[in-house]
Parts: C-alpha cells; sequence; structure tokens
C-alpha cells in the first residue's frame, strides 16, 4: 500500500509537468497579444509592450519561460498581477470560499446522488424508480447555469425564499443553494451511476449467498451490496472534483460569490492572465489527487483489489 | 426507463444470425422513449434548417418601443431587451445551437477516434505515449481550458467574425474533449482486437488499414455511436456555457447561450427574454441525452 501510494504520486509527476506547461502554453503562446486590452481603446505604444514583455519574461524561450514559472511555484512566489497587486494573496482570500463551496457540492453529490442511486437500484421499475430515473434525466439536460438562474429566479426572486445573491464572507447557509447548483449535474450522473451498479451486483452469487444464509436485509445491502457497488460512483465523484472546482466560475458568477472562479472571471474580463496560470495549476494539482485518493480507497472498499 | 412490454424476440430458431443492430432495432422500437426524442430530434432538425417554417417574424428586426414586453398573443415569447420577437430568436437560435454541437461531435470523434484506434492497434509504446497526452488533457478542467484558449484567441473585447468564432468555439470543444473518446475507442477496439475473426483476417493477408475500417471499426462502433449522440447535447450546453461567459459566441450570431447571456441582469423584471431560450436549450440537450441512453440501453446486454 505504502509503496504504490509513492509509486501513483512520482507518476503523478510527468502528468502535473506536462498539464502545467500545456497552460502555460495555451496561456502566453496562442496568437492574441496578452497586453493588447491594457491600454483602453487605442493600441498600446511599442515601449510599453516590449517592457512589460520583459518585465513577465516573454521574450524569452518557452522553455525558459516554464522553467521561472516551475522555479517561482516550489518557492512559492507566485509573481503579481499586471497591476502588481500579489498573486498569492488574492488566491489567499478566494481560495477558501471555492473549497468550501466544492466541498459542500461534493457532500450534496455523494450523499443525495448515492442515496437516490441505491433506492432506485433496489426497486427497478417501480414508482420512485421512475421519479428519480426522469428527474435526473431532467437535471442531466439542464446546463448548470440554467438550473442556477432558474432557482435564482425561483426561490430568490418570485418565493423570496433565499437570497438572490450570496453576502460577503459567504456564510454556510447561503452557500446551500450554489453548491446544490454545482452539484446537480454530477449529482444526476453520481445516482445512475450507483443505480446499475446495485442492479449489477444484486443479481451476483455473493449477494444470493448472503441472503441465503440468512442476514437481514440491511445488512446485505448496507454491507455487501453497497460496498461493492460503490466503486463506480466513488471514481465519479473522484475524477470530477477538479471539474467541478473550475466549473465554480459559473456558479459563483451567478450568485455573485467571491471565489477563485470570480477572480477568475474578472482576470478573464480584464485579459490578465496572470493569475490563471496559478489557479488552472492549483485545479489541476487537485484533479490529480483526488485521482489518486480514489485509488487509494478502491482497496479499502474492495479487498479483492491489491496492489503491488 | 420503462420495460420493454414484450421479452426481446428470440432469435429466430432458423434462417440468417441477427445482428446486434436487427437486435437493438427491435428493442428500440417498442421504447416510447425513443420515439419521444426522435420526434424532438426532427422537429429541432426541422428548426435548424428552415426556421422561416415556425415563424414569419425576423429574429433581427427590433422595436425598442416593445423592449422587454412580456409574452402576449401578438408574440408568444414576449420581447427582449432590443424589442426584438423572443420566439423568433429562439427559434433561429436553434441551428448555431445545434451546428456547433454536430460539428464539435464530429470533430472530437475524428480526433479521438484516430488517436484511440492507432493507441489500440499499435499498442506498446505509442499506447503508452498516446494515452499520456491524453491524461495531460484530461488533467486540464475543461471550463478553465476553454477560458484560457478562447480568452487568449479571441478576447473579450475583441469582435470576430460569425464563421471565425464558431469555428473556433467548434475547434475548442473538440480540442478539450477529445481524449475521453480517445479512451473509448481504445478500449473497444482492444476487446475486439484478440477476437478471431481478426486473426483470421490477418492470416488471410489483410492489411492494417483493412483490418482496422472493415472489421475493428464497425465492431466497436456502438459505444462510441452512444458516447457521441450524449456528446452532441453535452457540446450544445457547453456552447451556451462559454456564451454566458462572454468569450463563445457573440452577438451577430443568434444562439441560445447569446440570448441567456444578454438577460442575465433583467431577471427581475423581465425573466421571459431568459426562460423561453434557456427552455429550449434544455429541451435540445435533454433530446441528445435521451436518444443516446435509450440506444444505449438497447445496446447493452446487461441491462436487458
Amino acid at each position: 500500500m505504502g509503496r504504490y501510494a509513492i509509486r501513483r504520486l512520482l507518476q503523478l509527476i510527468p502528468v502535473l509537468l506536462g498539464t502545467t506547461f500545456l497552460i502555460n502554453y495555451m496561456v502566453w503562446q496562442l496568437p492574441g497579444d496578452p497586453f493588447a486590452a491594457r491600454c483602453g481603446q487605442r493600441p498600446c505604444p511599442d515601449a510599453y509592450i516590449n517592457a512589460m514583455r520583459a518585465e513577465f519574461g516573454l521574450d524569452q524561450p518557452i522553455i525558459v519561460q516554464y522553467w521561472h514559472f516551475l522555479k517561482n511555484l516550489l518557492t512559492g512566489d507566485l509573481g503579481v498581477n499586471f497591476n502588481n497587486v500579489s498573486v498569492a494573496s488574492q488566491l489567499a482570500e478566494s481560495w477558501p470560499i471555492t473549497v468550501r463551496l466544492g466541498l459542500m457540492a461534493v457532500a450534496i453529490e455523494a450523499v443525495i446522488g448515492i442515496v437516490a442511486g441505491v433506492l432506485s437500484g433496489l426497486k427497478r421499475g417501480g414508482f420512485l424508480d421512475n421519479v428519480i430515473t426522469i428527474s435526473t434525466l431532467i437535471l442531466l439536460s439542464l446546463p448548470v447555469f440554467v438550473t442556477g438562474f432558474l432557482l435564482q429566479w425561483l426561490l430568490g426572486v418570485q418565493l423570496d425564499l433565499i437570497k438572490p445573491t450570496v453576502s460577503d464572507g459567504a456564510p454556510f447557509v447561503e452557500l446551500i443553494v450554489p453548491a446544490f447548483v454545482l452539484a446537480s449535474l454530477n449529482l444526476a450522473f453520481t445516482a445512475r451511476l450507483t443505480r446499475t451498479s446495485i442492479i449489477e451486483n444484486r443479481r451476483s452469487d455473493y449477494v444470493r449467498t448472503a441472503i441465503a444464509k440468512g442476514l437481514s436485509n440491511r445488512r446485505v445491502v448496507g454491507v455487501h451490496l453497497l460496498r461493492n457497488s460503490l466503486i463506480p460512483a466513488l471514481t465519479f465523484i473522484g475524477t470530477e472534483v477538479g471539474s467541478l472546482m473550475s466549473g465554480a466560475i459559473i456558479t459563483e458568477g451567478i450568485y455573485n460569490i467571491n471565489g477563485i472562479g470570480g477572480l477568475l472571471w474578472r482576470a478573464v474580463n480584464d485579459h490578465d492572465f496572470t493569475i490563471v496560470v496559478p489557479i488552472a495549476s492549483l485545479l489541476v494539482l487537485v484533479y490529480l489527487l483526488a485521482n489518486l485518493l480514489v485509488d487509494l480507497l478502491y482497496g479499502v472498499l474492495d479487498p479483492r483489489i491489491r496492489y503491488e | 426507463m420503462s420495460e420493454p412490454t414484450a421479452a426481446p424476440a428470440a432469435p429466430a430458431s432458423a434462417g440468417k444470425p441477427r445482428s446486434l443492430w436487427q437486435d437493438t432495432w427491435d428493442i428500440l422500437k417498442h421504447r416510447k422513449i425513443f420515439w419521444i426524442s426522435f420526434a424532438l430530434l426532427i422537429m429541432f432538425l426541422v428548426m435548424a434548417a428552415f426556421p422561416s417554417l415556425f415563424t414569419s417574424k425576423s429574429p433581427e428586426y427590433a422595436t425598442l418601443a416593445k423592449s422587454m414586453e412580456p409574452p402576449s398573443s401578438d408574440a408568444w415569447f414576449g420581447y427582449d431587451l432590443q424589442g426584438r420577437d423572443v420566439f423568433a430568436r429562439t427559434i433561429y437560435g436553434a441551428r448555431t445551437s445545434i451546428i456547433v454541437g454536430v460539428l464539435a461531435t464530429v470533430g472530437t470523434v475524428l480526433l479521438g477516434g484516430v488517436v484511440g484506434v492507432i493507441a489500440a492497434y499499435r499498442g506498446r509504446w505509442l499506447d503508452s505515449l498516446l494515452s499520456r497526452i491524453g491524461e495531460i488533457f484530461l488533467g486540464v478542467p475543461y471550463v478553465l481550458g476553454a477560458i484560457i484558449i478562447l480568452g487568449s484567441v479571441a478576447p473579450v473585447q475583441s469582435n470576430p467574425g460569425k464563421t471565425m468564432i464558431m469555428t473556433v468555439v467548434i475547434v475548442v470543444l473538440a480540442v478539450l474533449g477529445w481524449p475521453v473518446l480517445a479512451r473509448i475507442a481504445r478500449s473497444a477496439v482492444i476487446q475486439a482486437k484478440h477476437q478471431d475473426y481478426v486473426q483470421a483476417a490477418r492470416a488471410l493477408g489483410a492489411g492494417p488499414f483493412r483490418i482496422v475500417f472493415k472489421h475493428l471499426l464497425p465492431n466497436s462502433l456502438a459505444p462510441i455511436l452512444v458516447y457521441a449522440t450524449i456528446t452532441v447535447g453535452s457540446y450544445i450546453g457547453a456552447e451556451a456555457t462559454l456564451s454566458l461567459l462572454g468569450i463563445g459566441l457573440r452577438t451577430p450570431v443568434i444562439s441560445w447561450g447569446i440570448a441567456i447571456a444578454d438577460h442575465t441582469r433583467y431577471i427581475r423584471t423581465g425573466a421571459h427574454a431568459m426562460l423561453f431560450p434557456a427552455a429550449f436549450l434544455s429541451l435540445c440537450v435533454l433530446t441528445f441525452v435521451m436518444l443516446g441512453e435509450a440506444v444505449r440501453d438497447a445496446l447493452d446486454p446487461k441491462l436487458r
């Protein structure tokens, strides 16, 4: 187990290097001048562009730029944005809010998704199954921002149950609806994956054996069936953590939450990409670590899976 | 969804062996959900091809005096901020959304399919290399990758032409989406690769192209097709999301995403200008997802 974890950690390094390189490349090397919008309506003077290019190292070859990025990243120096505000301090303010929103979303998607999946899988073809299948289908076809605006309009504007936008500091209660919106798509997938694997595993021999030896229904479902059926749902939840957090840009935009989504949003509008690279790298790291965690959890859920 | 009423027809006792597609069709034609999504699909395709069949009004014609008027018998969906007919704009919006969704999916299938088939067929170091590259692309979160590429190539302030911005959005969706399809194609081909008929074809002296196109692809098509159908739906949603963020399609283009984006600030005073395009958008995504799922359930023997 320990050796396996270390090997997997080492395997993360090339993917992390590749992805951060790709992000650096896309941000700085794609056609389009990164400083184009810095001077309002008129084009920037050459002297300014040259000075900025030199300051952000764009006059050097991409490999050298990437090396500087890595060196700075490892020493914890994330640099400053075009307005000379420290990127690290901006991140420190907004990161905790997005993490809170993301964790709440993961909790909602895991709990509701798995419960709904188990309930509908156990009574396949029943009334509850049909209700759950149809509602997950609807959730799947509603883009996240549609769900977001719809709930904002319905609960916030029409029924006046929640505040349409989240206030400063993002208190827990006000984040519940945004977290549900963020989780909605994944929740539907989780429910369906759980349902499918419950249906498949219910016919398996070990379940029949468990029933035959007289175990209570609760134990058969809760221990034997559930543990084996959780793997696909868990894989999905784990692999989607990264994109869940990047999807926060939309939810945070709708509900006016000051997380990394809002930060990204302003950066894109100002055409200032200095903050995009660290955020993207951070999200990639989250994605890779979540995947690793899922791989390690497999063994806990299913002892047949061995790490060599 | 609903259980098939008749048990899947047992293979005819004598005569020709039945193909996978025949079996699938036999199940599909008894499924209500398949026919519903099929009818919706036809409706959306006709809407995209001949929008003037549905409305006689122009989507561009604006009467500012009618700005944000609620739905009435005169204009079923009301008027938008510029005083344009929301119904007409919603109908005309279908074309862009469907073109972007379908072409981006075609791009994804071609790119991912080629990479997946090559990786599976060649195996060895090429397989690991391509899989690692796929992992790298998969590691870039979708929205973020699109923001980065579109933000560099077509920044928020810029005003690219209609064809240009549609092409860019299609390319971005395909470039970020191919690894998933590559994985599906790869595993489908790897499963088929060691079957006897492939060995037989090889023994008969068939070249790699013939084996791939005549033997491997037809037998690996089902999962790719199902994924592609569902992907059209999710790409239509993704296009709208990018338009909402201001980095996807822009104003001279008529699309559901833009219509929603233009009216998000007026949610308190005139939600109709946003809710109707959003409803059509969701229904269109639902159509493709439902169709894909109906076909998948019919294809999957485990769920029978």
